[in-house]
């Protein structure tokens, strides 16, 4: 029993740290590779989220949907919706620097959560939208639980692997040498900006599809399950923690972060119920502090961005 | 004699790279000193290692007394250097009243003595002091700058280029403006582009090229150095 | 709808609204003319200014006491996080100490949070009853915001115009290196754009919880307003800042008469986008970053 517990348990922590590292992973193209802060990554979340949701589950009354759709194609979607969200924020605030598009995605964000929350036809309101197929569900918990791990696992590695592609292809390398320098950043023009779209819109694609699996894992999706500010500063702390830049510091800086952060959840359920509400703002605040000391002692996180010719002597120049 | 500032044997750049190799000059009070060469030469380099804006690796500077080699440069302001940089040397949504008090920043009590000396020297800027600095034209935008590094009353004034830019009438007035604030008693240290009427109105010159020192005499003296002169002033 | 109605139920509430992202825009706008970043902490900072007065006026002291106590000490406590966290980025890409600044945020809201919990406050119980004055329904706590905002704008725009101080913090605006090589000293601006900055923003929690009521995520709902307010007057201009922020409060209240209400909170953004895509610079002509 125990045993079967801790099994289950850390299937469970497997498949959400799948789902974080898609974020991060995310994330990573956009401030990793072309220095775009995205902080509205739950609003990304909840597109995917939905939006899978919506496509693939089964016909209900009172709300668009479901069109009862295969899974991919929800997932597709996901990706899609997200991207297309992305697509005129990024169009309008690119040109900036990133401070803009900061302020931007968290505007998104804000409007995604009041379009969730004040759309019933869309989202079914409060309530959230229900039996969301999930591939495997009428298997056994714990074999249902593997598999959905493995599919998680699968996703993440072809994601890894096509982010690592670009990575190491030539413009690639070119965006990361000009993310830290706005000025070159300016002197190259267009066809920057039209990489930074790419990214940003990728970026955000990879989150909407991390949103579809979180919605497909839990069956169901509600407006309580994304808290905009917790999931987006969980994604950035483990983006940061891990290494931006390095797509592996990422997925192991997701796995550090969350297990950080539920084991931190199981000691605080401890508590007398009055100061266990309290324990969980005080985890936050701790999480936010744990970020500032990243910022200042560590910036390059625990695995560094790999030394890649011009990136470096350039920063070292400055 | 005894030099105003001596630079002796200085070697330094940004970063790692050394720009000045061994770059040795003075300058005596009450004298324009002009520093000439090729693009590239490190003119407006040398200027700024005396300013501390250049990390100095080998050499010294001495000014007045003091080695100021690795001084800050807001420790250099007050000993008495002021700087006038070639471009952005003006604050443009200030008026030109302001943007002297700024120069006067350090300065405790009365101002009124410096705005006369300075306002003395442009007679136009004190027409004009409510103007915002920004709407100028780019010669009187050089006299606000060389006026507000004028206001804590240096003994040697800093200018980078300060025609670059300018249509030849202007260069010609900001010329005789150095020779009215010379005949105050400020030295001038200055880096031209346009080394043959800046030879002909300093009254020394150095000649830098590759961050070293090649030539160096009266203004008269290196303009008529045949080797000099097929250096790059054009033959 | 007449021409009173309109006043009393829109644009009233509007320019009181407004008002309240005003103070909180003149901030971030100082931000960023002189630290040359967008803090994101802005909001939340406003929340805990907001409950530290509350604390005060709970305490005993009379809210005329109250909001310039609350100014002072958020004013010590901005200084504060800036000498702790955002100095030691100061030589780093900026955008890192925007991205601090977010953890920043998440940080003063989880004290809040611990120190006050979630439930809604307010600074004194009962319903307030507008006066009538020629048929115009205002509330004296609406005349009081509006009017420490002019009050507020009148000081901080003669301080900036006449004083020393004041003119080096324009000029560590206008030409930060200039201002170096001219001997001011940049802590001291950057401690007195804190000062500022962290007073009003203080003050702008407080208005903003005397109008409506106290929660943990009043400033944060703020942030999006504040900033559309200084990106529309154009960054780096207080004058600017105080135009944005009412125009913003009163798109905000007219909205109602074409969206649904919910939406309110949406037109800060449409603001900020229309205007990074027709003028970056803002209406009165600042900086873009």
């Amino acid at each position: 029993m125990e045993l079967a517990g801790l099994l289950n348990y850390a299937l469970f922590m497997g498949i959400f740290i799948g789902i974080y590292a898609l974020l991060a992973l995310g994330l990573n193209i956009q401030w990793g590779f072309a220095g775009l802060f995205n902080a509205g990554i739950a609003g990304f979340f909840a597109v995917g989220a939905y939006t899978s949701a919506i496509v693939t589950t089964a016909a209900a009354e009172g709300r668009i949907g479901g069109f009862d759709m295969p899974l991919l194609l929800g997932w597709l979607a996901a990706m899609v919706a997200a991207g297309l969200i992305a697509w005129p924020i990024g169009k309008i605030c690119l040109r900036f620097r990133s401070d803009y598009l900061a302020i931007a995605t968290i505007g998104v964000a804000e409007i995604i959560r009041l379009v969730v929350k004040s759309e019933p036809e869309l989202t079914n309101g409060a309530r959230g939208i229900t039996a969301i197929p999930r591939p495997f569900g009428d298997l056994d918990y714990a074999l249902s639980q593997m598999a959905y791990l493995a599919i998680v696992a699968v996703v993440l590695l072809v994601a890894y692997l096509m982010v690592e592609r670009q990575f190491n292809a030539p413009w690639g390398r070119m965006m990361r040498a000009i993310r830290d320098n706005e000025l070159a950043a300016r002197a190259m023009g267009k066809a920057i900006e039209r990489r930074r779209l790419e990214a940003f819109i990728f970026g955000a694609a990879l989150m909407g599809l991390g949103g579809a699996l979180f919605a497909h894992f839990n069956r169901s999706i509600t407006p309580e399950a994304i808290d905009p500010m917790v999931a987006t500063f969980l994604v950035w702390i483990m983006l940061i923690l891990g290494g931006s830049g390095n797509n592996r510091g990422a997925i192991l800086g997701t796995a550090v972060v969350w297990i950080i952060w539920s084991m931190s959840e199981i000691a605080t359920d401890q508590l007398p119920s009055e100061y266990a509400v309290k324990a969980k703002y005080i985890r936050l605040f701790l999480i936010g502090l744990m970020l500032q000391l990243v910022l200042r002692f560590r910036p390059d996180g625990l695995l560094p961005e790999p030394l890649r010719g011009a990136a470096r002597s350039d920063q070292d120049a400055r | 004699m005894s030099a105003l500032l001596t630079m002796s044997a200085v070697t330094g750049g940004y970063g790692d790279a050394d720009i000045l190799q061994q770059v040795s000059m003075h300058v005596d009070p009450r004298e324009i000193v002009v520093i000439v060469g090729p693009n590239g030469a490190g003119k407006s380099t040398a200027m700024k290692a005396v300013f501390g804006l250049l990390t100095v690796r080998g050499g010294s500077i001495v000014f007045d007394g003091d080695d100021i080699t690795r001084w800050s440069p807001d420790r250099i302001v007050q000993r008495g250097i002021s700087y006038v940089p070639q471009v952005d040397n003006i604050f443009r949504e200030m008026s030109i009243h302001e943007n002297l008090e700024m120069g006067a920043f350090l300065k405790k009590g009365d101002l009124s003595a410096a705005y006369d000396r300075v306002y003395t020297l442009f007679p136009d800027l004190k027409e004009r002091r409510k103007t915002l600095a920004g709407t100028l034209s780019g010669g009187q935008r050089q006299m606000v700058a060389m006026g507000r590094a004028l206001m804590l009353d240096p003994k040697l004034l800093l200018l980078d280029e300060p025609t670059a830019g300018l249509s030849p009438k202007y260069m010609e007035q900001i010329f005789q403006i150095c020779r009215n604030v010379r005949d105050t008693g400020v030295a001038i240290l200055l880096v031209e582009q346009h080394a043959k009427q800046a030879l002909a109105f300093a009254d020394r010159g150095y000649v830098l090229a590759s961050g070293q020192n090649r030539h160096e005499g009266t203004g008269a003296d290196l303009l008529a150095d045949r080797e000099v002169a097929e250096m790059f002033l054009g033959g | 709808m007449d021409m009173l109605e309109l006043l009393n139920f829109y644009i009233i509430p509007g320019l009181v609204l407004g008002s309240i992202y005003a103070l909180g825009a003149i901030g971030i706008t100082l931000i960023y003319a002189i630290l040359r970043y967008s803090h994101l902490a802005h909001g939340d900072l406003a929340t805990l200014g907001a409950f530290i007065a509350l604390a005060l006026v709970q305490a005993g002291a009379p809210l005329l006491v109250a909001l310039p106590a609350t100014m002072a000490l958020t004013a010590l406590i901005a200084i504060g996080i800036d000498k702790g966290f955002y100095a030691h980025l100061r030589d780093r890409p900026k955008i890192i100490t925007v991205m601090s600044s977010l953890g920043i945020a998440l940080m003063i809201r989880a004290v809040v949070q611990v120190v006050w919990g979630v439930d809604a406050e307010t600074y004194s119980r009962g319903i307030v009853r507008p006066e009538v004055y020629w048929g115009l329904r205002i509330k004296d706590r609406e005349l009081w915001t509006l009017a420490f905002l002019i009050a507020a704008v009148v000081v901080l725009q003669l301080f900036l115009a006449r004083s020393k101080w004041g003119k080096a913090m324009r000029a560590m605006s206008d030409n930060p290196n200039l201002a170096l090589l001219s001997g001011i000293d940049n802590r001291k601006v950057i401690m007195l754009t804190w000062i500022i900055a962290g007073g009003l923003c203080a003050a702008s929690g407080v208005f903003l919880g005397l109008n409506t009521e106290l929660k943990s995520m009043m400033g944060w709902g703020m942030l999006l307003p504040m900033f559309a307010a200084a990106v529309l007057g154009g960054v780096g201009r207080v004058e600017g800042a105080v135009l944005g922020g009412l125009i913003v409060g009163l798109a905000e209240e007219l909205s109602v008469l074409v969206l649904p209400g919910e939406y309110k909170a949406a037109m800060a953004f449409a603001i900020l986008l229309f205007m990074l895509l027709v003028r970056p610079t803002g209406l009165l002509r600042g900086k873009v970053l």
